[in-house]
């Protein structure tokens, strides 16, 4: 019997641009083994500040409630808030090495946007894809793991509307 | 100036008199510059560990003085700041503000695994409330003010400050300037939320006046914000019962009317029952630990919650809330008592209610109060506690170590002073007692100070006794031996079928300790020297050891036991 998978979540908080702040989010995610998914961190747009979006997998509202409360206890969290899925975008990039012959190639790369970073001898692609977490689940999907040579992912990012 | 210089500096700005420090390579700089300075009375505990305790027992039972003071404790790098993590640790869970300032090895070679290096803000981060690490002497003094505002403002809490040596001896550039008076620290990150809104508190109110069995809890935050006047000018006022956290006691005289005393795990009766019962909860300045509710989802289930907590982070976190109130206890307290629209409710039934389980509390524990003794005549701990009780009319100041004298204490104790309970609960670190009350001794010298120890916590911090003899400490030291780890015996008598695992312990001859470091020693083994060596300890000026020979077979009841529900409590023994 599998378990049926937890909603996704995504908070976004914005923090101060200090050492230690990232060892304190991921020692809370740890200590209180908060389901994390993905966790990223860039700039902000005010000098100092950083934007860290983390999302997890949690069907329990009084959990993400918690969640946030825990991280908003940090002084060095500015504010921490959930992202509504409907308001806002998440997105990631990754960048995958496999190896394909030309004609599934061209598939593939017109239903997925493929940009092709490299193209190397015996049939092997360097490409990056971007998008939503399922359009690129969906792609390694189609591309199958006996084709996958290597792969790379940021993480989600997000913004709201 | 010098780093050290601006150590000091700072510390001595933000009232600092005591200093519990151990010294070593990487704080010599700054012990140099005390030593120079002459400013602090140094006190040297003889292990890390116990300056930290040291540091709380200050902290805490100078909070309501009128002078409240900063524990601050010091140690060199590595295995100093190691000793001092339990002792930090604790304080963290009991939210006790205290300053631990730690050399650290030069700049130059952290991260080389340079001698007496360890990772100090790694370790600490988790276990304070924050840590700093300040990396020039300019940095120094807005460090250590901005420490003591986080230790000290919203919920309180431990903060660390490791030094690196080479930023000690650092000098500053010429045109350095601070003003401590117009310093404000700027953490866009620290929330601190001290008034109540309005409309959360007029549906509190509204909540209130509607009940029929309300009861209110005095959790530690009651304490801390030197509220339990007028809490108990609020429990009079509404005819509400009032049941207490370990760290809530005190707050109001235990024996007045509405006291239910303590609740949770070795609760009373009348307080669980009430706890059980109730169909409103109002809950001030507590976190609904798991010694507090036992199984979660039996827990007050017919109850209406309102929680006031500082710490937005403890509302809805074990106990779901029906109105939380992000605030200080005492100031929603002072709104809710000046609302002209609570109501004043006499609520006949229901504390004729709790005062037939306060009757039924009492019968149990009345054939064993009366008789004093357990198996072979031993001494039984509840009438250790209670006799002290009596003898000093619940005025004094207790500090208990942790196991079975130390909920003895808290249950039999009869406290009438505010503030005047210092345990380790949170963490319940074996060992705290001792050191802890020199602290507390330190804060309120004309007070009388009882650390009261089992024989293996007493062990844990035994040579803070050379702490009392150098500075003769007034502390009346009281060892409940039992010959046992009791607190961990009691659960292998109910729970694991009598078979005492690590549980039996010698101990030395406490005599012949007590004679090593100067300090009188009495022995009693009789209840009728119970008394006397009590009003020995009473008028002997200067520090006593008092040894109690205890029955090793007595249970602290009434138990709730680990994981279950307040229907199971266990209210007499009959395994032994
Ligand atoms: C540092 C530490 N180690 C272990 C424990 C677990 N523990 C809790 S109570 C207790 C027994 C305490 O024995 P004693 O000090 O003799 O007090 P008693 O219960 O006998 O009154 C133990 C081992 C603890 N709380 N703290
Ligand atoms: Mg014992």
């Amino acid at each position: 019997m599998t378990a049926k998978p937890m909603k996704r979540r995504a908070i976004l908080a914005f923090v101060q641009d200090k050492p230690g702040t990232l060892n304190k989010i991921s020692s809370l995610v740890r200590r209180k083994m908060y389901n994390v998914d993905t966790l990223t961190v860039c700039k902000a747009k005010v000098p100092g500040v950083s934007r860290m979006t983390i999302t997890l997998r949690e069907d329990d509202e009084a959990k993400v409630t918690q969640v946030l409360r825990q991280v908003e206890k940090f002084t060095e969290v500015i504010r921490a808030k959930e992202l509504e899925r409907d308001h806002s975008y998440w997105r990631e990039v990754a960048i995958v090495k496999f190896e394909l012959e030309e004609k599934q190639f061209k598939k593939l790369q017109q239903r997925y946007q493929l940009e092709v970073l490299d193209r190397q001898p015996h049939d092997i692609w360097i490409v990056q894809i971007a998008g939503p977490t399922d359009r690129l689940d969906g792609f390694l999907q189609d591309l199958g793991s006996e084709h996958l040579i290597e792969i790379a992912r940021t993480g989600v990012t997000a913004l709201e509307k | 100036m010098q780093g050290t210089e601006l150590v000091l500096k700072a510390l001595q700005a933000k009232g600092v008199k005591y200093i519990f420090g151990y010294t070593g390579g990487a704080i010599m700089p700054v012990f140099d510059e005390m030593e120079k300075q002459q400013h602090f009375s140094f006190v040297m505990p003889r292990h890390e560990q116990g300056a930290a305790f040291m540091a709380q027992g200050l902290s805490r039972a100078s909070l309501s003085t009128e002078h409240p003071q900063v524990g601050v404790c010091m140690s060199t790098s590595g295995p100093g700041a190691m000793n001092l993590v339990t002792g930090i640790a604790d304080a963290h869970m009991d939210s006790v503000p205290i300053i631990a300032i730690t050399g650290q090895v030069a700049t130059g070679v952290i991260a080389t695994d340079a001698f007496q290096e360890s990772d100090v803000v790694g370790v600490m981060m988790p276990i304070c409330k924050q840590t700093y690490m300040p990396l020039a002497a300019e940095e120094v003094e807005k460090t250590i003010h901005e420490a003591f505002y986080v230790a000290t403002t919203g919920r309180f809490g431990p903060v660390v400050i490791d030094i690196p040596k080479d930023v000690q001896l650092q000098q500053t550039a010429p045109d350095y300037q601070f003003n401590p008076r117009s310093f404000r620290p700027r953490l866009p990150g620290f929330y601190y939320h001290p008034s109540p809104e309005r409309d959360v508190l007029h549906r509190a109110i509204g909540m209130i006046n509607r009940s029929e069995r309300p009861v209110m809890f005095c959790g530690h935050g009651v304490i801390a914000s030197n509220a339990g006047a007028m809490l108990q000018e609020f429990a009079e006022k509404t005819n509400i019962p009032v049941a207490f956290t370990l760290h809530g006691l005190s707050a109001m005289p235990a024996d007045h009317p509405l006291s239910l005393g303590m609740m949770g795990m070795h609760g009373t009766i009348e307080a669980n029952r009430a706890v059980m019962n109730a169909d409103l909860i109002i809950s001030f300045g507590m976190r609904f630990d798991d010694r507090v509710t036992g199984k979660l989802n039996e827990y007050a289930r017919n109850a209406d919650v309102i929680h006031v907590e500082i710490d937005p982070s403890e509302l809805d976190k074990n106990v779901a809330t029906t109105v939380a109130i992000n605030a200080d206890v005492y100031r929603t307290l002072h709104v809710m008592l000046s609302d002209p629209e609570l109501v004043c409710k006499p609520r006949r039934r229901w504390l004729k209610e709790v005062e037939a389980n306060r009757r039924t509390m009492q019968e149990s524990m009345a054939t064993e109060l009366e008789k004093g003794v357990g198996q072979e005549g031993k001494l039984l701990m509840k009438s250790i506690v209670s006799r002290l009780s009596d003898l000093t009319e619940g005025r004094d100041i207790v500090v208990p170590d942790v196991g079975q004298h130390q909920m003895i204490a808290a249950r039999f104790y009869n406290f009438q002073t505010a503030n005047s309970w210092f345990a380790s609960g949170g963490a319940g670190t074996m060992g705290c007692s001792l050191p802890m009350a020199i602290g507390a001794k330190l804060a309120r010298p004309d007070e009388r100070v009882w650390s009261i120890s089992g024989d293996g916590g007493f062990q844990m911090n035994i040579q803070e006794l050379g702490t009392v003899m150098q500075l003769q400490v007034d502390v009346k030291i009281m060892i409940l031996n039992n010959g046992y780890l009791g607190m961990v015996r009691q659960w292998q008598t109910l729970f694991f079928d009598g078979r005492y695992a690590g549980t039996p312990m010698q101990s030395p001859d406490y005599e012949l300790i007590a004679k090593a470091y100067g300090i009188p020693y009495r022995k009693v083994t009789l209840l009728d020297e119970v008394e006397e060596a009590l009003r020995f300890a009473i008028d002997h000026q200067g520090p006593c050891i008092l040894e109690f020979i205890c029955d090793p077979s007595e249970i602290v009841l009434p138990m709730i036991p680990a994981g279950g529900g307040f229907g199971d409590m266990i209210v007499s023994n009959q395994a032994e």
